[in-house]
């Protein structure tokens, strides 16, 4: 609708550098303006500079590093798990009518209730947050890869029926990519949740990490720091899920309307 | 999928499976295969149920006080965010122009940590009720606005075609056309920005305080009661679950022109 | 059966450019729309590519029914779309009752394939949406909607919602929208395409009767030929790229028509032939 009329590519993405440059010089401005006390908001300069005096580049791809592979550790155990558990659902009617009650009971609370029963199971270190983000990550990729199985047009099934295509060959060669657009919606929610997941996780029990850094820089009333760490969450969250779309289309969507 | 011959069926088996897994779990922690200091059997989930609701924990914090405090902080915090984000996000949706120029700004926004946030907050609001429902509402706001924006610009074109045919155009196509069209997905978007703000809040209550259902969980395993932390888990399960109906039953009033079907889809 | 059957081949009334004439009227009779070299090209289009329409003409006179008739992709539609005022014209300008057409609206009424109902809005809420946009007075539109209503035959299902109606009590519903405007002229897109066979030949009866209490200028669009036979006064058969008209007959039976008449089945060999 209005989005047919809206502006083409190059200029969607000036007006978008503007925008986002507005808030930033904004920001800036406001920052600096209402009284220069770095310790209530500080400026995104000062911030990258206080980052830049007290982090060293070592540090910080500690920190990084530590929150990302935290991430991916839950995410390919939530993704691995929902995934076959999603797909085995929705292909033996026997195995959801025993699985689904127990998945659709434990799935409104949320992941990061989870969080103090995980240190009980796990204790204070590595297992319990990647325990978490597993989670985060496990129901809806579970249920959307369910979804997707249930979903797969009957016709399609039949149709291959008639060219003696059964068994386990069916659940591969059709079942499984015509649920593959699903599948991959799932993936790319559970990524995005392990993210907030983490950062709460880090943010309660952890010694390294984005998370981390966030509470310890402002214990040490290093605002600026906290600030940056906090942008740069958002920044790794934004790239890492452009880096998952993109990836996914290439394996999924070129095969598929959407 | 439900068994259209014994419809009794889609009860029976959940019920089933999870009475099995109970039984399982309440044997096995009474076969000693189990630790109860871990897997606190069924039996003494009942009873610290009770206990929770009558005595309180910690220190005669009712049941009823915990979960009060939870949903003024999420109701507070909620509506503000849709307050905010409703009347932008239909402006912003309208107008090509302001969605392009807001949308990496919101992009970014979405993708901030809500719960990265909670430190600073301390800095700003001290440690009252201000920063947790400033978090809840950071959180909802950021998705709302998407949602809100996203139901506008995906509005039937077949639709505002027909309007246009009626001479409907600019302010009036939107209040009698695109707004009523675009009113199932605010409404999922709506749900979608709840289950965010639930979420905020049990994260922001496990740092620095002990009012809550989320302080209550964390307070909890601190003292070793796991007992506790599994109730209290299971309490704001069910408070999600009954949120999430609450607001499909609304739905379903609000909207009754939606049917089954589309109602399902969003 | 006191119909007469003539043969379909009378002269067809083209058109040469304006040159001034603009007196709106040919012979005895009004023109309601006028097509003058008009030509479209979309800006996805390569510039050495055919046009969509090439410098079209065509003048329909009052009350005459009037099908496009031709393959996908031959034009018909955005020729429809440019008369509705929802597309712009590249070249050339498309006049109704000697008025530019610029903007949709302004007594344009127009009934889409599919999907063009308000979803929550019932069925009389659709038709008095219409008539409120026309300014119809309060008082008077609850009388207008069930009237119209009525006379689609849809007297039972004022207070239905899209969802609940079937395919083919939708389309009436957008017939009694469109009308309820009470439009100068009557444009249709494939108004039956998305209906069964049975319910198709159903609407094409209805619409008949419709049209014969309300009569107005219709352009009709469709890719049947049996559609375009049953319904039309006048069927301009057009071919793609350039979009233009390869037959133009006016069809001089009275109505309803039978399949078995000879000078139909004619006249469906010529359209058939002109197609290939």
């Amino acid at each position: 609708m209005t989005a047919s009329i809206a502006a083409a590519g190059p200029s969607r993405r000036l007006l978008g550098l503007i925008g986002a440059s507005c808030i930033v010089i904004l920001w800036e401005a406001s920052a600096r303006l209402l009284g220069a006390d770095a310790q209530v908001l500080p400026a995104p300069t000062q911030a990258i500079a206080a980052a830049w005096r007290n982090l060293s580049a070592a540090e910080l791809a500690q920190h990084i590093g530590w929150s990302l592979w935290r991430i991916l550790a839950g995410f390919a155990l939530g993704g691995l798990a929902g995934v076959t558990l999603g797909v085995a659902s929705g292909w033996y009617a026997w195995l959801a009518r025993l699985v689904r009650p127990l998945v659709e009971m434990l799935r409104p609370i949320p992941p990061l209730a989870w969080i103090p029963l995980a240190i009980v199971w796990f204790g204070l270190g590595e297992p319990s947050k990647i325990f978490v983000i597993f989670l985060g990550a496990f129901f809806p990729i579970f249920t959307n890869a369910w979804r997707g199985m249930v979903s797969v047009p009957p016709v399609l099934l039949a149709a291959a029926r008639t060219m003696d295509v059964d068994g386990p060959a069916l659940l591969f060669k059709v079942a499984l990519p015509a649920a593959l657009p699903d599948i991959s919606t799932g993936l790319r929610v559970g990524f995005g949740l392990s993210f907030g997941i983490l950062v709460a996780a880090e943010l309660i029990a952890a010694e390294r990490g984005m998370g981390y850094l966030v509470m310890q820089s402002r214990q040490l009333g290093q605002l600026g720091v906290a600030v940056f760490a906090i942008l740069l969450i958002g920044i790794v969250t934004l790239v890492a899920d452009s880096a998952l779309a993109a990836l996914l289309r290439r394996w999924v969507g070129r095969r598929m309307p959407a | 999928m439900s068994s259209t011959r014994y419809p009794w069926r889609d009860w029976a088996y959940p019920l089933i499976v999870i009475g099995a897994v109970l039984a399982c779990w309440q044997a096995a922690v009474m076969a000693g295969w189990l630790r109860p200091i871990s897997f606190p059997p069924p039996s003494k989930l009942a009873a610290t149920f009770r206990e929770i609701v009558t005595e309180g924990y910690p220190e005669g914090i009712g049941l009823a006080t915990h979960v009060t405090i939870t949903l003024q902080r999420i109701v507070l915090g909620y509506s503000a965010a849709l307050a905010l984000a409703i009347p932008l996000g239909l402006v912003i949706g309208w107008k090509p122009t302001l969605d392009a120029l807001t949308d990496p700004v919101i992009a970014f926004g979405r993708s901030v940590a809500t719960l990265s946030l909670l430190p600073l907050t301390v800095v700003w609001f001290g440690t009252g009720e201000g920063a947790k429902i400033f978090l809840i509402g950071y959180g909802c706001f950021w998705v709302m606005i998407s949602n809100v924006i996203a139901a506008i610009k995906n509005v039937d074109p077949v639709l505002v075609k027909a309007a246009r045919t009626m001479d409907v155009s600019g302010a009036a196509l939107f209040r009698r056309v695109a707004l009523p069209a675009a009113l199932p997905r605010i409404f999922a978007g709506a749900r979608v920005a709840l289950g965010v703000g639930f979420m905020v809040i049990v994260g922001a209550e496990m740092i620095g305080t002990i009012r809550g259902l989320g302080a209550l969980i964390m307070e909890a395993r601190t003292f070793y009661r796991t007992d506790i932390t599994m109730v209290g888990m299971a309490v704001i399960g069910a408070i999600g679950f009954a949120m999430a109906m609450g607001l499909q039953r609304l739905e379903a009033v609000l909207m009754p022109w939606q049917g089954r079907e589309a109602r399902r889809a969003t | 059966m006191g119909a007469i059957a003539r043969s379909g081949a009378v002269p067809t009334i083209s058109e040469g450019p304006a040159s001034g004439k603009h007196s709106g009227r040919v012979g005895d009779t009004l023109v309601r729309i006028r097509i003058e070299r008009v030509s479209k090209r979309f800006a996805t289009d390569r510039p050495d590519a055919p046009p969509v329409l090439g410098d079209f003409s065509l003048a329909v006179r009052e009350n005459e029914f009037v099908v496009l008739l031709g393959r996908s992709g031959c034009g018909k539609t955005t020729l429809l779309n440019i008369i509705a005022g929802l597309e712009r014209a590249s070249t050339g300008e498309v006049r109704v009752d000697d008025a530019v057409v610029t903007r949709p609206g302004e007594g344009k009424g127009v009934v889409f394939q599919q999907g063009a109902l308000f979803p929550w809005l019932t069925a009389a809420g659709n038709v008095d949406f219409a008539a409120r946009s026309r300014g119809v007075a309060a008082s008077e539109r609850a009388a207008l909607c069930g009237e119209l209503l009525d006379l689609v035959g849809l007297s039972g299902a004022q207070d239905k919602y899209p969802f609940e109606l079937s395919g083919g009590m939708q389309q009436r519903v957008a017939i009694a929208r469109a009308l309820a405007l009470d439009p100068h002229i009557l444009l249709m897109d494939e108004p039956f395409g998305a209906l069964d066979e049975l319910t198709r030949i159903e609407m094409q009866n209805e619409l008949l009767r419709v049209w014969a209490a309300r009569r107005k200028t219709v352009v009709f669009v469709t890719h049947s030929i049996w559609e375009a036979l049953m319904l039309a006064d006048r069927i301009l058969v057009m071919a793609p790229r350039p979009g233009r008209i390869v037959l133009d007959r006016h069809v001089a039976l009275a109505r309803p028509r039978s399949r078995t008449d000879s000078a139909l089945l004619q006249l469906y060999e010529s359209i058939w032939a002109s197609l290939q």
